[in-house]
């Protein structure tokens, strides 16, 4: 397909789409009426009462932290189990359970919304398990990092509005949102070949050759929907979206860009609807113009063809594995390996900011911590208190971003230097006798743990990391990179939504060209200072 | 009424010696200073970032000397190199604590000039039973009794212990007749005693002081620190924690990877990361601010009243006195149908007989111009005075029944000097003035009162309140007449004798020297000025138009302002207000920066958190600017101070890592000579743009009036795109001189 046309119908059909996606979330937000309120009020009360949920009842940022941290523990440990035990759940495959560091690594991987797979989906898992535990947790790990964002956006709407109830906005998430969509886009990538069976297998007797050939299939379409939908990443197959079944042509290829981008692009356009239209727009061009860079970097250089699906191309590969980095899915629909130096960095990039545009929730999360942090360097330019939307941003705001800012390179750069020291980096990477290491093996390292920080769950090393270091390693990585920051970002939350709210016009406006170009700086230069001298000594020197 | 505000015009600013530049300052003194200061437990409390430098100083000290246990490979360079990298830390770590110790040099010079502005007095204190010693004012406590004559100066605000006496306060108040005091009553430092003699208590501390606080705020090592430096201490922190992170890890990467990884290099790459810059100089920016307001003959009482300055976005000001000089002068007479000009003026010549306010003066003043002037002169002399009140709000004589008229010879003499303009003081075009005075109505309507024997008023008031005491009048008439004049941005005065209005005296208060221009920048920097007024609307509208002011409040009571302060803060807005009453003194603490008068009374003082030694109280306005100046600098060095580290990263990463791999020979945009001068070239970067930036510090980022946008445009292109480049330049050009010396 032309690359071109490629561009403008996924990029163009998401931001029309996010039109109305968005407004569907601010009304989630504010709780206005939605479409069908009446029969969802009723199935989603249904839910408080078995729950025992006073949907009624606001939380402070701790209880809505310690509410979203809590549920996540409980499914988790319930997924683990399931991973742990699956020799003795009846399935229409069988398969042994997983070894205690694996299953500990794959329980993280998916309730954090990573879904770094260091086992191939296809011949791990049982069908059963593909279902109640990693489809299960694929809507979990998405519906909380999109509560956070939503509670974090409600405390910028105005004084004391409050942030919700976490339980009442997972449920609703759930039901109203990943749920219909999912369901909508199973249906869609049915019809465009991708199976959906609770056989475990298909077996074709006469191929062209003659002989008889076997397919490992089962419920591929609803995994894959919400895969992509949620931000998650995690395949059915260990060759991820490269796989014919997961994603079986061009317009599967679209779609499924589209599924990923739809829900982060349409944060900005909620915010529009809740704080101004202009801050929201504007948040989204630079949103847009970020990941135009990042394609762009990506686009530089052609890869393959080696490690690359011929039914992509280099566009093809390189558009979407951005689309997917960049949205911190991890889904891949062509080898890590393939890729050439330019597209390597720019997924580095991507995963190094987090917002551009990021995860479910998360993504805009992020994004509203640089703005934070941008707001107040410029404040202190003009000669003013800081402030975001007539908010004064106070000692606690910048502590609090600043431990968020500090976490993401800690938990990168430590373990890797760990790994390396401890010589567990060297035992599953090619590494010449008398060396410490290659450049690439540097690469990889440097990405899995990069990966796992931003909980992105794409990576290089795949099987080969399934060994008990990297697995629990990666797994704390995964764990410390997506709690810590969520709770620190609600606790900013917990304190803008106490800070008076001014009249005043803003001395900076928080929207238009010179706002953009700001943000879009300050993010970037935040990121590059932080990352250079690693980026230059791995990906760069490959 | 809103109390009129007393101005002095002085510009004592320029009157100081040694008031600007470093003349009068210590050098020796400074530097001494600066050296105690790189005591490691005081930068660990003060400073974090040059605390690590210092530790970070030892370190390579400690590898140079091969005192450490570091293996060779981390440790591979020349002990020159170590030491170089030592000397060039431990001064970047002195050239801060030196602009730290020469900011509150300067400072504690500005204290000292202010000191010399404060008004002394000489007391007599009792001591003991009924010794009296003449001390100075500055030396009371309270709690000390002093005794103060007729004529002279209280020294402090107390309580009267024992006597009776007239006080003039009209330096405080505004209000020209003496005040009657007696015991238990509250006396004002500053006022004058009129009549007898008082024995009082003083109640109030020293106005030294609010300069004690300021000394205090200067050089206390616990400087109490404002939420904006807390803030970006903060930050500044996370990046350098970031830095040790990235520079940490990075020496094991480096060695994994086969690169030469000196610790000593990667200290240097830390160091030139860390915002050293804004580390260094962010307390002597703060302290220059203090020192910046002191130069204007503010005292600061906190840095706090500073920086909310620079975030005030409404200020409320007097119009009497801010905006307009306070003194109101009769420029004409307008009578009323039945009158002639001629009419008004006796009137009002009469009504502002004894009236001593400057606008009753004025009044006088016009009329015997005029040459307008009333019958029964002696009798008005000597005719009870009707002050002016708040109740009341009209002032004027009462003539007394049948009263026999004599006078003492000081008021002779005055009678006969008013009865020289009658006949035009000698003017020969105005010889008939003396006949046109007795034929006027006013002339014979005197008269005729005063034959009648009765009591009767001569007044002059607010419109508003003298329609009451005039049944008879034409009020639409007089509406209109005083609407007109208010239309020009004057105040009308009704005249009225006993019951019946002669005409309206227009009064009008010019506008202070450059004000317009600088409610012009006020207003351009996105603040709004509310006018406060005990004028009509109307008239606060024509001179909120000529001055350039956005709101007005008008017939206001000085309990409006704080009511209008609550009301803008509970709204989100930064108020700044001035004043000198003990009536604004809620609102002064109310509001976020409160600039009091040193000439008003002590409980405004102490509410404020800044007080004016030259009691004008237009210069809330520089303090607005100073405030916006101080946080401008900061962010300007911080911006800066992390833009530098583009460059830096340029020259520092491909210096060492370029031998081991030729890739990164793209990145080595300045081709510096060798890792060894790439690196000191850096380092000597880093420490000399301390120093370099210390005037900077001290005189602050300059503020102009204009919309932020655009503040912030010419900033980041200055401070921020200029950050980038300076360094790469800079960096090339150390590198070169290096390369000279080294080779």
């Amino acid at each position: 397909m032309n690359p071109v046309i490629e561009l403008v119908v996924v990029l163009g059909g998401t931001i029309g789409l996010s039109v109305p996606f968005g407004m569907y979330l601010a009304r989630m937000i504010s709780y206005e009426m939605r479409p069908l309120e009446a029969p969802l009020a009723r199935v989603e009360n249904g839910f408080y009462k078995i729950v025992g949920i006073d949907k009624n009842k606001q939380m402070t940022w701790k209880e809505y932290a310690f509410s979203l941290f809590i549920t996540n523990i409980i499914i988790g440990v319930f997924i683990f189990l399931v991973f742990l035990l699956q020799g003795y759940i009846p399935s229409p495959s069988h398969v042994n359970g997983l070894s205690i560091d694996l299953a500990f690594n794959t329980a993280v991987s998916f309730i954090t919304n990573t879904n770094l797979q260091h086992f191939a989906g296809d011949q791990t898992l049982t069908v059963t398990t593909q279902i109640i535990a990693i489809t299960f947790a694929m809507f979990i790990a998405p519906a909380s990092g999109i509560a956070a964002a939503f509670a974090f956006i409600r405390s910028f709407i105005r004084k004391n509005f409050g942030l919700g109830n976490f339980y009442v906005d997972f449920i609703r998430i759930i039901l109203t949102l990943l749920l219909p969509v999912a369901f909508v886009s199973a249906l869609l990538l049915m019809f465009l070949g991708s199976p959906q069976t609770l056989s475990p297998s298909v077996t074709i007797n006469h191929t062209l050759e003659g002989h008889n050939q076997t397919f490992t299939t089962g419920p591929v379409a609803s995994l894959e929907s919400i895969k992509e939908l949620g931000s998650n990443g995690g395949g059915y197959f260990g060759s991820n979206s490269g796989h014919p079944f997961e994603n079986p042509n061009g317009p599967s290829n679209i779609y499924e860009m589209f599924l990923m981008l739809i829900i982060p692009v349409s944060f900005p356009i909620a915010y529009a609807k809740l704080v101004g239209k202009a801050r929201g727009i504007s948040l989204l061009l630079a949103i847009l113009i970020g990941f135009g860079i990042l394609l762009a970097i990506s686009f530089s250089q052609t890869s393959g063809p080696t490690g690359l699906e011929t039914r992509f191309g280099s566009f093809g590969s390189e558009f979407f594995n951005t689309v997917s980095i960049a949205t911190n899915t991890g889904a891949a629909n062509s080898a890590l390996s393939g890729m050439s130096v330019n597209p390597v960095i720019s997924f580095f990039l991507a995963m190094f900011v987090q917002s551009i545009p990021g995860a479910d929730g998360t993504g805009i999360l992020y994004m509203l911590i640089y703005v934070v942090l941008t707001l107040f360097i410029v404040g202190l330019m003009v000669g003013k208190t800081p402030e975001f939307m007539n908010m004064k941003i106070s000692p606690i705001d910048i502590k609090l971003a600043a431990f968020i800012f500090l976490i993401h390179p800690a938990i990168i750069f430590i373990p890797a230097v760990i790994a390396f020291a401890s010589g567990n980096a060297q035992s599953i990477l090619a590494v010449p006798a008398g060396k410490m290491t290659t450049v690439s093996g540097f690469t990889q390292a440097l990405y899995e743990y990069t990966s796992a920080a931003a909980n992105n769950g794409s990576d290089y090393l795949g099987t080969s990391a399934n060994n008990p270091f990297w697995n629990w390693s990666t797994g704390i990585v995964m764990f410390l990179g997506r709690y810590p920051p969520i709770i620190l970002a609600l606790a900013i939350a917990g304190s803008f939504t106490l800070k008076d709210r001014k009249e005043a016009i803003e001395p900076i406006k928080t929207h238009g060209p010179l706002f953009i170009a700001v943000l879009l700086v300050m993010t970037f230069l935040l990121t590059a200072l932080t990352f250079f001298p690693v980026i230059v000594i791995g990906p760069f020197s490959m | 009424m809103i109390r009129k505000l007393v101005y002095n015009g002085k510009k004592s600013t320029e009157a100081l010696p040694g008031s600007r530049g470093i003349s009068n300052i210590n050098i020796s003194k400074v530097i001494g200073n600066s050296v105690l200061k790189l005591n490691p437990w005081y930068l660990a409390r003060e400073n974090a970032v040059m605390f690590t430098v210092e530790v970070l100083f030892l370190v390579v000290l400690f590898v140079g000397m091969g005192l450490t246990h570091i293996p060779k490979v981390f440790a591979s360079q020349t002990q020159a190199f170590y030491y170089a990298s030592a000397v060039i830390l431990i001064i970047t770590v002195w050239f801060s604590t030196f602009s730290e110790a020469l900011s509150e040099a300067q400072a504690r010079a500005r204290v000292d000039s202010l000191r010399n502005l404060e008004r002394e007095v000489t007391a007599r204190k009792i001591v003991g039973d009924k010794r009296e010693v003449i001390v100075n004012s500055r030396t009371l406590k309270p709690g000390d009794e002093v005794l103060v004559y007729s004529g002279e100066v209280i020294p402090r605000d107390g309580i009267v212990m024992e006597g009776k006496a007239f006080v003039d306060e009209s330096m405080m108040t505004g209000e020209s007749n003496p005040v009657f005091k007696e015991k238990d009553d509250h006396v004002i430092g500053g006022t004058r005693i009129a009549s007898d003699r008082l024995r009082i208590e003083i109640t109030s501390e020293a106005g030294r002081s609010f300069l004690d606080q300021m000394v205090t705020l200067i050089e206390s090592a616990t400087r109490p620190k404002t939420k904006n430096e807390i803030a970006l201490t903060i930050l500044l922190a996370g990046l350098s924690l970031i830095f040790i992170m990235v520079v940490g890890s990075l020496l094991f990467f480096a060695y994994f990877l086969g690169y030469i990884a000196d610790i000593g290099m990667l200290i240097a790459l830390l160091v030139a990361l860390m915002p050293t810059t804004i580390g260094g100089l962010l307390s002597a920016i703060g302290v220059a601010g203090i020192t910046r307001i002191g130069r204007d003959n503010i005292v600061a009482k906190s840095g706090k009243g500073i920086e909310a300055a620079g975030d005030a976005d409404i200020l409320i000001l007097d119009k009497t006195g801010t905006i307009t000089e306070g003194s109101r002068a009769a420029i004409t007479f307008i009578p009323l149908e039945k009158y002639t000009e001629r009419d008004v003026g006796q009137a009002a010549f009469a009504a502002s007989i004894h009236d001593n306010t400057h606008e009753g003066k004025s009044i006088v003043h016009l009329a015997e111009e005029k040459g307008f002037i009333p019958p029964l002169v002696e009798k008005m002399l000597v005719a009870r005075q009707l002050e002016f009140s708040a109740e009341t709000c009209y002032s004027g004589i009462e003539l007394i029944k049948n009263k026999r008229v004599e006078l003492s010879s000081e008021l002779q003499e005055e009678a006969t000097a008013i009865h020289k303009f009658e006949d035009g003081n000698g003017d020969a075009g105005r010889q008939l003035k003396t006949d046109e005075n007795v034929d006027s109505k006013v002339s014979k309507m005197l008269l005729e009162l005063d034959s009648r024997n009765q009591e009767f008023k001569i007044l002059k008031g607010s419109v508003e309140t003298m329609l009451k005491l005039v049944p008879n009048v034409n009020e639409a008439e007089l509406k209109w007449k005083a609407q007109e004049i208010s239309k020009n941005g004057q105040t009308p005065f009704l005249v009225a004798i006993d019951i019946e209005a002669i005409g309206l005296v227009a009064l009008k208060d010019n506008l202070k020297e450059n004000i317009c221009q600088r409610l012009e920048e006020v207003r351009a920097a996105g603040i709004t000025t509310v006018m406060i007024t005990g004028d009509n609307i109307l008239t606060a509208q024509v001179i909120a138009k000529e001055a350039n002011v956005d709101q007005i409040m008008a017939e206001a009571k000085p309990s409006d302002k704080l009511t209008r302060v609550q009301e803008e803060q509970l709204k989100g807005h930064v108020i700044g207000m001035v004043g000198d009453g003990t009536n604004d003194a809620p609102a002064l603490a109310k509001a976020d920066v409160g600039l009091a008068m040193n000439s008003g009374t002590a409980a405004a003082k102490e509410a404020a958190n800044m007080v004016d030694l030259d009691s004008d109280p237009s210069k809330i306005l520089r303090v607005v600017k100073l405030g916006k100046q101080l946080l401008m600098t900061r962010g300007a060095i911080t911006t800066f101070s992390i833009a530098n580290d583009v460059a830096k990263y340029f020259a520092i990463i491909p210096a060492m890592f370029i031998a081991t791999n030729p890739k990164l020979a793209v990145l080595n945009i300045m081709q510096l000579h060798s890792p060894t001068t790439a690196i000191l070239a850096t380092l000597i970067f880093n420490a000399i743009i301390i120093p370099a930036l210390i005037p900077l510090s001290l005189r602050g980022v300059t503020f102009r009036p204009e919309p932020p946008e655009k503040t912030f445009i010419r900033n980041m292109l200055i401070y921020g795109l200029g950050g980038v480049a300076l360094p790469f330049v800079a960096i090339k050009a150390i590198d070169m001189l290096l390369t000279l010396f080294l080779h």
